[in-house]
């Protein structure tokens, strides 16, 4: 017996989920796709993946570290106070789950833990939403990932067409269906099964054969029409990298981190001059052996999960999936 | 309010907490040696040898540097000026406050290296990160074997720590203390050359070296000491990349798959093998 609702009647659980949480649905602003608070009359976009990924959630494109005044000799330095609500999040695709599970390595293991990300994260609850037809640039199984099973979900729903059913998984989720519970119907759903995928990828032995490809020439033959420009990080639900700096008006300031990328010359670079990753090729490869390789090494997962973004978006074409194919067959 | 030592591990690692500059030492034309304290007088953190600290004048930036030393109620932190921040550092005078945050990174093998005969060699201002480990040798000077120094600089003015150098350390038993110039100029009737020829010459028998200096000494002196057949694991040197976060997070420190940050500074041959040539 599954918990099953119409469709049409989302925004109305949504919105009662809405008066006790804070409540984050994928909906299309402004002709692109992403993660927002609901509010009436929101467009929600429930047929595809959003554009941009659920990171920022957790890892705001730009935030606020600490603020500080300096005065002559002096110096003063201010915590910012976090938001305490607690924040559903609906509606998350099960690559977008995996990429929660690999920036919890990154910001929750290895000896410290990031207070500004696990704040977000510990006041999180995760409705995970099941995919039924792939997008073309879609190959989230080729990395191992369920389609239908978002990793780490407090709560799995399912599509089903014209409803949505609900599964409670952690007792924080549960809770959370109790509060709409009236809202449900009871009933035995079968789940559809999931379409075939356009694009796939095989990445069995690659993060172990990229061990001895560091010098190989394929870097030259990948990197070579890359621009630098980064829209593939940004829009990666697990590329996590940050930069740290001071927006200063006078003797105030305030210390922000942001969205940066391995792309950028300026990302190595040291005071006087000194850079370790010279060129598109050593930054482009970076990149890929990071997410193919480094991160495996690190972490025991790939920092890929098939969402595809990087290959629509890319203005260039560089495909991953391509690039796994050109590891393969070196 | 003052932050006392213990309250530095229940806050948040990426915001630092206020300092002061308590003394400020001019080592060399470029080169200063800052000593810094809490508001209250205490260390900020303690740091083993090898370790990092975070340092920032807010309004301009922060950046990572290692520590030289420490004593009782300061750490010291000497930097020589190459770019935006260390600039204004260099301007800054006695009760400047200042940010800190850290320690952070792995530091020194300090209990592989008890017992042994150490070499510490050390070019321009690599002898900073090393000499944390040197003043810890000789605080504790009978956990560890015999003690040789070889430190080069460009010209004698550019010589860090002379007083260490000349007196201090030239009074600590069973350890040896060597110094070379690259030119030859008035005043010095020192050794001139550079440093890795000047270990040949010197052909120590230690059992573990560390060194740390300029890419291109650390370089052409890796082969000087794999002549001398030390193992790789014996050969210990410490790296600098660009730091932001100086926990892991940020990513851009890496070399491979390790964070020089975290995993490093300190490095073995050993481990160095295992990650590319990208420092």
């Amino acid at each position: 017996m599954m918990k099953t609702i119409l469709k049409a009647k989302l925004p109305e659980m949504l919105e009662q989920l809405a008066k006790e949480y804070k409540v984050l649905v994928p909906a299309k602003l402004e002709g692109v796709s992403r993660f927002a608070a609901y509010r009436e009359n929101l467009e929600l976009a429930l047929d595809e993946n959003v554009t941009m990924p659920p990171k920022d959630i957790f890892f705001p494109q730009t935030e606020e570290m600490y603020k500080f005044a300096a005065k002559d000799q002096s110096l003063e330095i201010e915590e910012i106070p976090q938001d305490e609500k607690l924040q559903v999040i609906f509606g998350v695709r099960s690559c977008d789950m995996k990429s929660i599970d690999c920036l919890d390595q990154v910001f929750l293991t290895k000896g410290f833990s990031d207070p500004f990300y696990q704040d977000k994260r510990d006041r999180s609850i995760l409705i995970a939403l099941s995919c039924v037809k792939p997008m073309e640039s879609c190959f989230c199984t080729s990395m191992g990932i369920d389609p239908q099973k978002g990793q780490g979900a407090d709560i799995q729903a399912y599509d089903l067409g014209e409803k949505l059913a609900f599964e409670g998984i952690t007792e924080r989720g549960q809770e959370v269906l109790n509060k709409v519970s009236g809202m449900f119907a009871e009933e035995d759903a079968a789940i559809p099964p999931m379409g075939e995928f356009n694009l796939t990828a095989n990445v069995e032995g690659v993060p172990e054969k990229l061990k001895n490809m560091f010098d190989h020439s394929i870097w030259d033959d990948i990197s070579r029409k890359c621009l630098n420009c980064s829209a593939c990080a940004y829009v990666c639900p697990t590329c996590h990298c940050f930069d740290i700096a001071s927006e200063v008006r006078g003797e105030d300031g305030v210390k922000i981190r942001c969205w940066d990328c391995c792309m950028f010359d300026e990302y190595t670079v040291m005071a006087g001059g000194h850079q370790p990753r010279p060129g598109k090729k050593e930054r482009v490869r970076n990149r890929f052996l990071h997410k193919l390789r480094y991160f495996p090494e690190r972490y025991n997962m790939l920092l890929c999960t098939g969402c595809g973004r990087c290959v629509v978006k890319c203005p260039v074409n560089l495909d991953i999936t391509n690039v796994i194919k050109k590891i393969k067959e070196a | 309010m003052a932050v006392n030592v213990e309250d530095v591990k229940k806050i948040n690692p990426l915001v630092p907490i206020k300092a002061k500059v308590t003394r400020i030492v001019q080592e060399t034309p470029d080169v200063k040696t800052f000593h810094i304290s809490t508001m209250d007088d205490q260390k900020p953190f303690d740091p083993m040898p090898g370790q990092l600290g975070m340092l920032s004048l807010p309004l301009v930036g922060e950046g990572m540097f290692s520590i030289t030393n420490k004593g009782e109620n300061h750490i010291e932190m000497a930097l020589k000026e190459v770019g935006q921040l260390t600039k204004a550092l260099h301007e800054i005078e006695v009760g400047q406050e200042v940010g800190i945050r850290g320690p952070y990174g792995n530091g020194f093998p300090i209990d592989y290296c008890k017992g042994k005969d150490l070499l510490i060699i050390g070019g321009g201002i690599g002898l900073a990160p090393v000499r944390s480990l040197i003043m810890h040798c000789i605080k504790n000077r009978d956990d560890f074997g015999k003690l040789t120094v070889v430190y080069g600089a460009r010209s004698k003015s550019d010589l860090c720590f002379q007083e260490d150098l000349f007196e201090n350390w030239t009074k600590v038993p069973n350890m040896d203390v060597f110094v070379t110039i690259d030119r030859e100029e008035e005043g010095w009737d020192g050794h001139v050359g550079f440093v890795p020829a000047y270990v040949e010459e010197l052909a120590p028998k230690p059992q573990v070296t560390v060194l740390c200096g300029p890419p291109i000494m650390i370089k052409f002196t890796l082969p000087s000491l794999q002549k001398m057949n030390f193992s790789d694991q014996d050969i210990i040197t410490t790296l600098e990349m660009r730091m932001k976060c100086g926990i892991g997070k940020c990513g851009r420190c890496n070399i491979g798959s390790c964070y020089v940050c975290l995993d490093g500074p300190v490095f073995t041959m050993e481990q160095l093998k295992d990650l590319p040539p990208e420092y």
